[in-house]
């Protein structure tokens, strides 16, 4: 790092505005320092940058090297500018979901300063060019175009090209974050962030069976009709070009160049147009805020169908904050996606089992853990409301209640369309016996942990689900819990082994009403249980869960 | 010091809180050591001190919230770790630096609150509506609370703890962060409620706000009671209750004397 580097020197200092420091040079330097600064005194934060450094560069290394061996292969062209799509992509996206990186570049800082803007935009492009993410960009770009250029011209063409991706990648996601930082500064904009985490999930299953599926179907020809589309979209036009060169089609070559540069200044242009309009009106947030609220149906439609009470007044609660709650939104439709995605693709591909179903209900039960966690300091209104062992037994079946109205139908549903894509209808009721089984386990240990081991959600941050100190707690919980639960089922597991092995094949569908019963009875006594630690441990309770 | 029991005029027999020998301790640092007080009913009680004088943990052991280390707390006659279901229905909180179900509009937390306290659903809705008009919110009541403002927040808190028509209420810091117009409203609201002869205990440390809205005040310091009684009798002869504050916890004639004298000197 050149982190001493002088400032710019000659002439007198501050006599004459043109000789101060260039703004560029001094975002650089603010940047770097930022950069230092993050880093000093915790070495958690040191470790997490130096290996995630250290992963950067080995990836970078590893792609540039896969790339270099491309060279010469007959789809070369293909892969690099659908990945140099996929890197604008990302670089698109990426601002809005980790917006809190960069502090030298978040505008409403600078409101204070005399900056004109077109410089203030130069200095701002060039500092974002320092940190991981661009290198790492840089050596895609060299090594795609390492695997596709051919002859000089198109070395020439390559040298062009690096750079402009970069710019434009770069450019990209500023100017995106920049339009959109007024939904990040708001509340709605914090919620959606949180989905990010729940996006990951879910994109890495999708990921993951999308891969299967291009090795298996011939591999990058797949990709041609893709790479016909985004071979005309900025950024990929950069590397496109070069490919271009390459194949001898200059004339095509000239219009992605064109295309790149006019998307380069296009993208300028609206990013310092963006950047004025932030900088002379007012934080727009707590006016949109205001606007019309659409009326919320209070008390009337499906909501009456709910028992009255206490019950129902939990149960409604809780069901408004699956859809309200970004937190626990994206935990159950992670829950929801992944426990349909595991048992589906799995019997799409043939490798399926109806008894993967089981998978669904468990991920689903996972929700029952640390209910009075999931409701942060906010938990002080149930206590102040709770004066019996009753009254905590009521709470904890409301919840629980609210769970199974979701969890129930659609473990019935999961259960038989995996029974179908399978083919195998006659193992549904062994299976969905089993189910509900572990469903009930789940709810028993789950309430049980929530009494026992209380703890923290912090608030932000859509991978921090335990507040700093309470880890050991946590998975003590969780991990203990879903073990017991494991143990818990054994009688029913046991059963369906035994019938199996000993060929009463016609007793099979008895675990369908055993295991509902035997769920049942597993979720009132765990109720119970943690009921009673729930009514004596009020206080401590509140303490344990208000640490976010 | 807990001297409350001959304070001027016929008030009710039974303190509306008694509080003997409350201790808690947090590690090393002791946050109320031994307190012992009476609040007296059907007044409007404000309980001041400085930052770190341990109000909070207080009024957070007083309703319930905390468990204290030692000590008896009774709220109109009821124990509050021996009889909770007594105490909690005949008590109102708005505790600091706690959040609500904020994921609920304003009125959905009202029949939320209303409900789990065990009222009937039609009260409930006609309580809610009475308190939301009251106190300004009507026009936010579909809101979710997560996007109030300070002064929203406390007057939907407010509600929240005037929902049961509670014999005593505890307000901590009720008044901070609140704009002008909120602060007078609540103050409406508040000696409405006290002239019906209920009881509210509240906790700041803006002296004027508690000169002219108590008639009784505790001074609390370092985690204890440093005078307790009828406004008057705590300022004593000093010219106000800032006065008197300052003097009681040891934080008089400390000006910023000399020690900037450049500033608003020559530039």
């Amino acid at each position: 790092m050149t982190t001493a580097t002088p400032a710019a020197p000659a002439a007198p200092v501050a006599a004459d505005p043109a000789a101060a420091p260039s703004l560029t040079s001094t975002f650089v330097r603010l940047k770097l320092a930022l950069l230092r600064n993050g880093l000093r005194g915790s070495t958690k934060r040191k470790a997490a940058f130096v290996s995630s450094a250290v992963f950067a560069l080995l990836a970078a290394a590893v792609v540039v090297l896969v790339l270099a061996l491309l060279r010469g292969h007959a789809h070369a062209g293909t892969a690099v500018v659908v990945l140099a799509a996929i890197l604008g992509l990302s670089w698109a996206f990426m601002p809005l979901f980790f917006a809190a990186g960069d502090e030298t570049l978040d505008p409403s800082r600078l409101v204070m300063l005399p900056l004109r803007p077109r410089p203030m935009v130069r200095a701002l492009l060039v500092s974002s060019l320092v940190g991981i993410g661009p290198f790492f960009t840089l050596c895609l770009a060299v090594g795609s175009v390492v695997a596709v250029a051919d002859d000089g011209a198109a070395v020439a063409a390559g040298v062009l090209a690096v750079p402009l991706l970069l710019l434009v990648c770069v450019a990209l996601a500023r100017a995106v974050a920049t339009a959109n930082v007024r939904l990040l500064n708001s509340r709605k904009g914090r919620d959606l962030a949180l989905l990010s985490g729940l996006l990951i999930a879910v994109g890495a299953q999708l990921a993951n069976f999308a891969s299967q599926r291009l090795t298996q179907a011939g591999g990058l020809t797949a990709l041609e009709p893709v790479e016909a589309v985004v071979r005309w979209l900025p950024p990929a036009t950069a590397i496109g070009m070069v490919d271009s060169v390459s194949a001898g089609a200059y004339g095509r070559a000239a219009v992605q160049l064109a295309l790149t540069l006019a998307a380069l200044v296009l993208l300028l242009w609206g990013w310092e147009r963006g950047l004025t309009n932030l900088m002379v009106t007012p934080d727009g947030s707590t006016l949109a805020a205001a606007g019309p609220e659409k009326e919320r149906a209070t008390g009337g439609g499906l909501w009456a169908l709910l028992p009255g009470g206490r019950t129902g007044t939990v149960m409604q609660r809780t069901l408004r904050y699956v859809v309200r709650d970004p937190k626990t939104k994206s935990a159950w439709v992670t829950a929801l996606a992944v426990g349909l995605i595991v048992p589906v693709f799995n019997a799409l591909q043939g490798t399926g089992s109806v008894y993967l179903a089981c998978f669904g209900a468990g991920m689903l039960g996972v929700q029952m853990y640390n209910q009075f966690g999931q409701d942060t300091s906010a938990f002080w209104m149930v206590a102040q409301t709770m004066s019996s062992s009753r009254d905590a037994f009521v709470e904890l079946r409301g919840r629980a209640y609210a769970l199974g109205l979701v969890t129930v139908p659609y473990t019935v549903l999961v259960t038989a369309v995996t029974a179908g894509l399978v083919g195998d209808w006659s193992a549904l009721p062994e299976a969905l016996g089993l189910a509900l089984g572990l469903l009930g386990a789940m709810l028993c240990t789950g309430a049980l942990a929530s009494a026992y081991y209380p703890y923290s959600i912090p608030s932000e941050g859509a991978f921090k689900n335990v507040a700093p100190g309470q880890a050991g707690l946590a998975w003590a919980g969780i991990f203990g819990g879903m073990l017991s639960a494991a143990v818990l089922c054994l009688p029913l597991i046991a059963l369906t082994i035994t019938l199996h092995v000993t060929d009463l094949h016609a007793l099979l569908w008895l675990l369908l009403p055993v295991g509902v019963l035997y769920g049942l009875l597993a979720t009132w006594v765990g109720l119970r249980l943690g009921a009673r630690k729930v009514a004596t441990s009020l206080p401590e309770i509140l303490q344990a869960v208000s640490k976010g | 010091m807990a001297g409350a029991g001959g304070t001027g005029g016929a008030v009710q027999a039974a303190p509306a809180v008694r509080i003997e020998g409350l201790w808690k301790r947090f590690g090393e640092q002791i946050a109320v050591s031994g307190i012992d007080l009476e609040l007296p009913a059907g007044r409007f009680v404000g309980l001041v001190g400085p930052n770190g004088a341990g109000k909070t943990t207080t009024l957070s052991m007083v309703t319930g919230l905390l468990r204290p280390d030692q000590g008896r707390v009774e709220v109109a006659g009821h124990d509050v770790w021996r009889d909770p279901a007594a105490v909690k229905s005949r008590i109102g909180v708005l505790p600091e630096g706690m959040r609500f179900f904020e994921r609920l509009s304003g009125r959905e937390l009202l029949g939320y609150m209303g409900r789990l306290r065990g009222l009937p659903g039609d009260e409930v809705d006609k309580r809610a509506t009475q308190l939301l008009d009251v106190l300004d919110l009507a026009g936010s009541q579909h809101k979710l609370v997560v996007d109030y403002s300070t002064g929203m927040r406390k007057k939907i808190g407010l509600a929240a703890a005037l929902l049961h028509n509670p014999e005593v209420l505890f307000l901590d810091e009720p008044f901070e962060g609140v704009d002008p117009v909120s602060a007078q409203i609540i103050r409406g609201v508040l000696e409405r409620y006290t002239a019906s002869g209920a009881t509210v205990v509240f906790s700041s440390h803006v002296m004027e706000l508690v000169e002219s809205l108590c008639d009784w005040v505790a001074v609390m310091a370092g985690g204890r009671i440093r005078a307790a009684g009828p406004l008057a009798d705590v300022r004593g002869a000093a010219p106000s209750l800032q006065n008197a504050f300052l003097e009681l916890v040891g934080a008089h004639g400390r000006d910023a004397g000399e020690a900037l004298d450049w500033l608003g000197g020559a530039r």
